[in-house]
């Protein structure tokens, strides 16, 4: 049942803090706001919330640190 | 410690902050990696030719992003073939993972929803890959935080059928499978043993630290590869060499918090004493 429009959605949810909270308020209704199958809505009410929010201070940590390497190679 | 008759290798990742210590170590290393990524620009590809040249070498991507159900950018595998085309190592990796989507770049690897999807088009994603770089990667199990949102399979099954739908190889990375399954409740020889271990060419140790939300009860195994690999990776290499029926690579990953190279090769003996073991209770079983 994966498609890009899931990948899309999990992909904001672990960038955007604003999207993060919004969902985790509602996961069905933010879920079902972006276009996702009742299904993939349902799976997602079920997310590992405790992950989710390490997952995306682990990414964010990647992300600036690519920023970082970037600006000591110009 | 018991001879290793299965000719089986241990190297080390290629950082630049090792760069002399593995230059002058070459004796005790038997096989290098390099992050293909940081050579798309062309700039120090000449001196990776070289070093391919006086060890066996692979070339490891991180930004491909195949399991997923985009297909790969086109250019960024045209990247990887000119690179093994110039360089011409001994292989090429990638992980399982997907990495952006859309104009989002989520800024490392992510664990796919573990679907018969994601198997379908990673399979699918890692022909473009054999079609364009001209030869199929291995393929790595990533370490992720969070247990893979919307799916309907756990991970040595997704692994699996992933691994049955290509022709690639896997390249497994033992820390990532301790780490996850110490993180989501599966015990990590049983996850090893449901994996197809004769089709596994090279594998990954190294190491993390426990991270948590301000509640203790909630902690997680972070792979970080600032660490050393902890036992019970190496109780698994121990455990892998005497099941898989070929042989195998072994590669350090370190990617800070450097040590002296004396303790790094140290590591490195360690894995051969580990495959040894291994080798050794096959031989006797």
């Amino acid at each position: 049942m994966n498609t890009p429009d899931l990948e899309r959605f999990l992909a904001k949810l672990y960038v955007d803090p604003a999207a993060r909270a919004r969902f985790l308020a509602a996961p069905y209704d933010e879920a079902s706001r972006a276009g996702l199958t009742g299904e993939q809505c349902r799976a997602l009410e079920k997310i590992d919330r405790i992950g989710l929010e390490m997952a995306a201070r682990s990414f964010a940590k990647k992300r600036s640190l690519k920023i970082l390497e970037r600006g000591g190679r110009r | 410690m018991a001879a290793n008759v299965m000719q089986d290798r241990v190297g080390l990742g290629w950082r630049p902050e090792l760069a002399a210590g593995i230059l002058s170590n070459l004796d005790r290393i038997d096989f290098i990696e390099a992050i293909a990524d940081d050579y798309y620009d062309a700039r120090g590809v000449a001196a990776l030719k070289m070093l391919a040249v006086q060890r066996p070498l692979a070339l490891h991507g991180i930004s491909l992003g195949l399991a997923s159900t985009v297909r790969p950018d086109r250019k960024r595998l045209e990247k990887m073939a000119r690179l093994v085309e110039r360089v011409r190592p001994e292989c090429w990796s990638e992980h399982l993972a997907f990495v952006r989507a859309g104009s989002i770049e989520i800024g490392h690897l992510a664990a796919p929803p573990r679907t018969a999807s994601t198997i379908d088009a990673t399979a699918a994603n890692l022909d473009e890959a054999r079609r364009i770089v001209g030869t199929s990667p291995l393929v790595e199990n990533i370490a992720t935080l969070i247990d893979a949102p919307a799916s309907d399979r756990d991970e040595p099954a997704w692994l699996s059928g992933t691994l049955a739908a290509s022709d690639a190889g896997l390249l497994l990375d033992l820390h990532n499978l301790y780490a996850n399954s110490i993180n989501f409740g599966l015990n990590p020889y049983d996850f090893l043993a449901r994996l197809p271990l004769a089709r596994i060419q090279q594998v990954h140790i190294s190491g993390g630290r426990w991270i948590d939300d301000g509640d203790p009860q909630h902690r997680r195994l972070l792979d970080d590869h600032l660490h050393d690999p902890p036992d019970p990776v190496y109780d698994l290499l121990t455990k892998l060499a005497r099941l898989a029926p070929q042989p195998l690579t072994v590669i350090l990953e370190r990617d800070g918090s450097y040590p002296p190279m004396e303790h790094i090769l140290h590591q490195l003996d360690r894995a051969r004493g580990a495959l040894a073991q291994g080798r050794s209770a096959r031989l006797t079983a």
